[in-house]
């Protein structure tokens, strides 16, 4: 398939950014007129206005960039390292660590607002570290296909214990630990956008930064090695940074499926494999379709609130199948 | 002594499990008493039900309700209240039961939630030659039904109508008292979870509690019983107080102006909360005439304060 010329691909970019964002603030159950909003954010106006607009819609749109880019990402570099088109930023272990870790805050009922978020990070940490574990003894080198399985079995242990967890605890607790697991931005305040902010930066970096290792990679072990990479530290450091970013994406949103899937894939077929540019348009793209997703799960069944993974895939995937039929399409003819 | 009758109800257990297997299922003639139950499944009975296990804390109320208490064989780790009912032995979880800790009660009546999940349970105690009833109690109207079907099995009709009659007529007159002192019906929203925010919708049966007690449920625009909605709906829609149900109505109301989005609501940033009995509130039950008193009573302290 031809690619989109840069420039044209980054205006794109640039407008679809600019249409999420404007559907997030401006769309909401509550009906602002556009003057009410731009009123509130300019300060003035109504206080209920204000409130919602300032403390509810803006974090909610400001941690929807984050954890769509973030996840979209972290998604991008894992598909690399594990050489799996299949791979997405949960595949090694984390929504399960972090699931476990979430249900056990739950049920042993601690009320503070940091306490879920927290004890989720924990739980993915404790599982990335037993994957790392798993793939350095067995694998060597963190073989891609170790790491997959060590994933695997690593995240079916979290799910055994969840499930007997959940099996002991009364309904009301299981039901609302599999709510939060879900995920969503409902919860977002100033500060967890802060939090994810100061943390993210510093894995992003080291992302970008392997960006060209990551083309090197993508063609094989042996020719990167060939090529002048350190395979063995990229491969280090791409598990590192990419199961941090998705242990703070989880904990500060629960478990938001596709974005990291099929952004990543979105992005290969309409831009190319050079991780230098794929990998900051994934996370635009990614952060865009959040907003956009966010905004339709408070809206399409207000006042209900839809799980926001149920319209990530209802947009995420028609988009994905037109991508993907004119790409089957261009490369047999 | 107890450890024998332990040991007694062990290997009758081990018998009424195992029976079946053997060929020689327990199935009496069933002549005595028989009616539908929420499942519309007949259930008949050889004789008025003597020994009953009943697995919902709704059921253990209505059956003590109607005089039964001391035919109860058996009761769900939830059900507390009566206080008699705490001597009652625990056959653990109504939901997906226990069948074997069921049978071990030797029962001659198993009375169940409705439930999906509770479907498998009822064929295995039915196998068994346990007799099932299933009783769907979501709201008022059902423990009516509930009640007249368990006094029917029990042989107890006269005392079903009767409590039936005085449910009735005490939630009128509870309902009468409810006219609010305001003149404007306080909206209230019932808070289920906070992250994310789930709370009860129109027809559960909190929300006709609210309705009785001259009260709105915020919320009643949603058709389910319970759902998630969002902070942005409960910020615009500024409810006059907060409802938390809790088994302790003198503590602290969850720390909901720690998270910032919540502070968006003003009842949260004011504290204007209601603390409410989880037992007395949280399930359907012969009490809900005392649930509304006690309610409306809040409300005027509510609105006084």
């Amino acid at each position: 398939m031809r690619q989109v010329p840069g420039r044209r691909f980054a205006l794109a970019l640039a407008a679809l950014l600019v249409v999420a964002v404007a559907a997030g603030v401006l769309a909401g159950p509550s009906f602002l007129r556009p003057a009410e909003v731009l009123g509130a954010l300019a300060g003035r106006g109504d206080p209920s206005a204000t409130a919602i607009v300032w403390s509810l819609r803006l974090p909610r749109v400001a941690l929807g960039l984050l954890v769509g880019g973030v996840l979209a990402v972290s998604g991008a570099s894992l598909q690399v390292l594990v050489r799996n088109p299949l791979a997405d930023p949960y595949l090694l272990g984390l929504s399960g660590g972090a699931g476990l870790g979430a249900v056990l805050a739950i049920t042993a009922g601690v009320a503070s607002p940091w306490a879920v978020p927290a004890a989720a990070f924990g739980g993915a940490l404790l599982a990335m570290v037993a994957v790392y574990r798993l793939a350095a003894v067995a694998g060597g080198a963190l073989d891609g296909r170790v790491l997959v399985l060590a994933g695997v079995v690593v995240g079916a242990f979290a799910g055994a214990l969840v499930s007997g967890l959940l099996a002991v605890t009364d309904a009301q607790g299981a039901r609302s630990a599999m709510l939060w697991l879900m995920g969503g931005l409902g919860g977002a305040g100033w500060g967890t956008v802060a939090a994810l902010t100061v943390y993210a930066a510093p894995a992003l970096a080291v992302l970008v930064a392997e960006a060209r290792s990551l083309n090197l990679l993508a063609l094989g072990e042996e020719p990167a090695q060939h090529l002048g990479t350190d395979v063995a530290r990229t491969k280090q450091r791409v598990f590192i940074a990419a199961s941090l970013l998705t242990a703070a994406a989880v904990a500060s949103a629960g478990i938001i499926g596709f974005v990291g899937l099929v952004v990543p894939h979105a992005i290969r077929i309409l831009r190319g494999h050079d991780h230098r540019a794929l990998l900051p348009a994934a996370f635009v793209a990614g952060g865009a379709l959040l907003v956009l997703a966010d905004a339709g799960a408070r809206t399409v069944f207000a006042p209900v609130e839809l799980p926001v993974g149920v319209i990530t895939a209802i947009i995420g995937v028609p988009v994905f199948a037109f991508l993907l039929r004119r790409w089957t399409a261009r490369s047999s003819s | 002594m107890a450890a024998r009758r332990l040991a007694v109800c062990r290997w009758s257990s081990l018998l009424v499990v195992v029976a079946p297997l053997a060929g020689c299922a327990r199935q009496p003639p069933r002549h005595g008493p028989s009616h539908v139950d929420d499942w519309g499944r007949t259930v008949t009975l050889a004789a008025s039900a003597r020994h009953i296990v009943s697995l919902s804390p709704s059921t253990t109320e209505i059956v003590f309700a109607l005089g039964l208490g001391s035919r109860l064989a058996g009761r769900t780790r939830w059900c507390d209240y009566p206080a008699a009912a705490r001597v009652v032995a625990d056959v653990g979880d109504g939901i997906s039961p226990n069948v074997e800790a069921i049978a071990a009660r030797r029962p001659d009546l198993v009375l169940l939630y409705a439930s999906p999940a509770n479907r498998p349970a009822a064929q295995r105690l039915e196998a068994l030659g346990i007799a099932t009833a299933a009783l769907a109690l979501d709201r008022a109207e059902d423990v009516r039904r509930a009640a007249r079907l368990i006094g029917a099995l029990a042989g107890a009709e006269r005392v079903a109508d009767s409590l039936v009659a005085a449910f009735d007529s005490a939630r009128a007159a509870a309902a009468r008292e409810a006219v609010p002192p305001t003149g404007r019906r306080p909206r209230l929203y019932v808070h289920v979870w906070t992250d994310p925010p789930v709370t009860v919708g129109r027809g559960s049966y909190l929300a006709e509690i609210l309705h009785d007690a001259g009260a709105d449920n915020l919320f009643d625009d949603v058709t389910t019983s319970s759902a998630t909605i969002s902070l942005e709906s409960l910020a615009r829609r500024d409810p006059d107080a907060i409802v938390v149900l809790t088994s302790d109505t003198l503590g602290s109301p969850p720390p909901l102006a720690d998270r910032p989005p919540w502070r968006a609501v003003r009842a949260v940033r004011e504290a204007r909360y209601l603390l409410l009995d989880g037992s007395l509130y949280g399930r359907p039950s012969p009490r809900m005439p005392l649930a509304v008193r006690d309610l409306v009573a809040r409300l005027r302290r509510l609105a006084v304060r």
